[in-house]
């Protein structure tokens, strides 16, 4: 295997009792065992215990792959016994040799993927859930979500896959019964699907409620047409020259489109005078709660957790008065997932406004461009991108800003 | 780089319509897919929404686990665009390897990093302290990205369901846990991310407490 390709590859002698990497070092140098031995400590677990276990090199075996190709620190120590000879590639040269070895990467392949089965089978025992889904059921649930969602390409085809597969189980009449019902029901078109942040099905019920709030639009859980009422509410609205206006008129121009700002009513400087309706409820064990339901994606109820703390008049201290600020990014986010637009650039808007100090003024900056984005106005949501590109302190959401640019600029 | 438009591949070829299932989650799966064009979303239904984990293009693997065995599939896949796929039966495994060493060495990547991450996350779990266990998947999702500085407070992107689900929780204690951490000042809470003050803490920690079990 030296023959060609191998010019960079360098050789190795150690002395007996040498380390040539340690568990937890960093370096994508991949070793092939030439002369003496090599033994391989690591940690292994057996019966919910971890175990060391020693494994010993044979000449002409690889070792250090996995860590250098995942690059991640090495997860065992590699000692030599005896004088020892080991050949070291880089990434690159050990991509050169085994393109010409293919049965070298089979067997690898081979060996790696009985490790990972073998971690599975220990994960879901160290959890307690093995074997206990049952695919059948959870197949046919796949298909009814997409059925209910109203996405009917994709529930045909889980549907007749549920029939492939089991034909003569307990939900088999009803799976030939939705699909005949999809097939006579002319075709539900899937516009949901394209459409970036796609609303939850739950936000049909949300929409409806806030449907006085909203002038010029509303969303309908329909579907279809909200496109064209999106593109044309944003082209009507920056006729005058609102590509150069500062940013803060410009968010000045969307909410215009409103009736009223929904939170504006409030004062944090006051002393306690008893508070608003919810006094009684700790404000951020409220707002916990709202960060509960979002993480488990139950957007209009985690809003309604945040409208009660944006409800409050009074707040004790500087930390309520920062749940308080943040309360105002969150409902943002919920607005956003529900589909409902104009609250959510009020929401963002309104904490840039409010808060004008916040270190929260960034990230809201970049969800405004979300919801430019999310209502095709591609010019806009580049606007606030850029914006957010440019910020100090550079953290990830100036990577994340900067890819939304690269992407939007394709 | 590769040579997938070669005719001896003809046969595997798969086109998709936008929107079309390529597979559903559950479903049984033989075969693995390699994107010649388009995109593709990998998805998964948690809490009755359908959760995007994954946007693929030209060139990425999906679907390789079933090169170990029929197994359901653990999310499903949409075609964004109009998808043209390869699409390899388990049988068929070693015909790609020869014609296409290059697929070989990708795949050889990717379970690379599947294998790290599942023991990585075997490490959180066999934690006996939930907390530890929380500070430990903070740990983690640092380690993933290298560009993060630990000398200061970082930002993970991470919502407290996920935090449950790599910790083995139930996210209701999982909340009980960040909260106070919240309260501490060690931390503090967003809806997508969590920024940690002092990560080298929750290292530290965790690490001692792991030395400690193994003396």
């Amino acid at each position: 295997m030296s023959n060609g390709g191998t010019a960079g590859i360098s050789t190795r002698v150690y002395k007996s009792g040498s380390i040539v990497f340690m568990e937890g070092d960093k370096s994508d140098y991949i070793y092939i065992l030439k002369s003496g031995r090599v033994i391989l400590t690591t940690k292994k677990v057996e019966e919910k215990i971890w175990v060391e276990v020693k494994e010993n090199v044979k000449p002409g075996e690889f070792f250090g792959v996995k860590s250098a190709l995942g690059k991640y620190p090495r997860d065992e120590t590699a000692q030599t016994f005896g004088e020892t000879v080991v050949l070291v590639l880089s990434l690159a040269d050990f991509e050169r040799l085994i393109l010409k070895n293919v049965n070298v990467v089979k067997k690898m392949l081979k060996v790696f993927s009985n490790q990972l089965r073998r971690i599975h089978k220990e994960v879901r025992e160290i959890l307690g859930v093995s074997d206990s889904v049952n695919p059948e059921f959870e197949l046919y649930k796949i298909a009814e979500f997409y059925f209910k969602a109203g996405r009917s390409k994709q529930a045909l085809f889980a549907y007749r896959k549920y029939l492939e597969y089991y034909p003569d189980a307990k939900y088999s009449g009803n799976a030939q019964q939705r699909i005949k019902a999809l097939q006579s029901g002319g075709d539900a078109d899937d516009f949901q699907d394209d459409f970036e942040p796609a609303p939850p099905p739950s936000s049909a019920a949300s929409s409806r409620e806030n449907y006085d709030d909203l002038t010029d639009f509303t969303i309908d859980d329909g579907g279809s047409s909200r496109h064209d009422e999106f593109s044309d509410l944003m082209e009507e609205e920056p006729a005058k020259p609102a590509a150069r206006s500062p940013l803060s008129s410009e968010m000045d121009d969307f909410l215009s489109t409103e009736k009223s700002e929904p939170m504006d009513d409030f004062t944090f400087d006051e002393p306690d005078l008893g508070g608003g309706a919810s006094a009684s409820q700790d404000i951020s064990e409220i707002f916990y709660e709202g960060m509960r339901l979002f993480s488990q994606e139950q957007f209009g109820e985690a809003l309604e957790m945040y409208k009660r703390v944006l409800d409050f008049k009074t707040l004790k201290n500087d930390g309520e008065r920062k749940t308080f600020e943040k309360a105002h990014f969150e409902a943002g986010r919920c607005y956003l997932k529900l589909g409902n637009y104009n609250e959510a650039m009020a929401a963002f808007s309104g904490l840039i406004k409010k808060f004008p100090q916040s270190d929260l003024v960034k990230n809201a900056l970049f969800y405004i461009g979300m919801v430019f984005e999310a209502t095709r106005n591609v010019e806009k949501a580049l606007t606030y991108y850029k914006k957010v590109a440019s910020m100090e302190p550079k953290d990830q959401l100036n990577r994340e800003a900067m890819n939304k640019v690269t992407k939007l600029q394709r | 780089m590769m040579q997938l438009d070669s005719p001896i591949f003809d046969k595997f070829r798969v086109e998709f319509d936008p929107n079309e299932l390529i597979f559903c989650e559950f479903e049984f799966g033989n075969e693995f897919y390699i994107i010649q064009s388009g995109r593709v979303k990998i998805v998964k239904v948690i809490n009755n929404t359908e959760k995007t984990l994954d946007v693929l293009e030209e060139g990425d693997v999906f679907g390789e686990m079933a090169i170990l065995e029929e197994e359901p599939r653990s999310a499903s896949a949409i075609a964004m665009d109009h998808v043209k796929l390869l699409r390899f039966h388990r049988d068929n495994f070693d015909a790609l390897l020869q014609g296409n060493p290059q697929m070989a060495y990708k795949l050889l990547v990717i379970f690379s990093k599947r294998i790290y991450d599942a023991k990585r996350r075997m490490m959180i779990l066999l934690l006996e302290e939930p907390q530890l266990k929380i500070m430990d998947v903070m740990n983690m999702l640092a380690e993933q990205d290298p560009h993060l500085d630990v000398q200061g407070p970082i930002s993970l992107k991470v919502t407290i369901q996920e935090v449950a689900n790599w910790a083995g929780m139930q996210i209701n204690d999982v909340q009980k846990i960040l909260t106070h951490f919240n309260q501490l000042g060690k931390i503090e809470l967003f809806n997508d991310k969590i920024i940690v003050k002092n990560i080298r803490d929750f290292q530290r920690l965790v690490n001692s407490r792991r030395k400690s079990n193994f003396s």
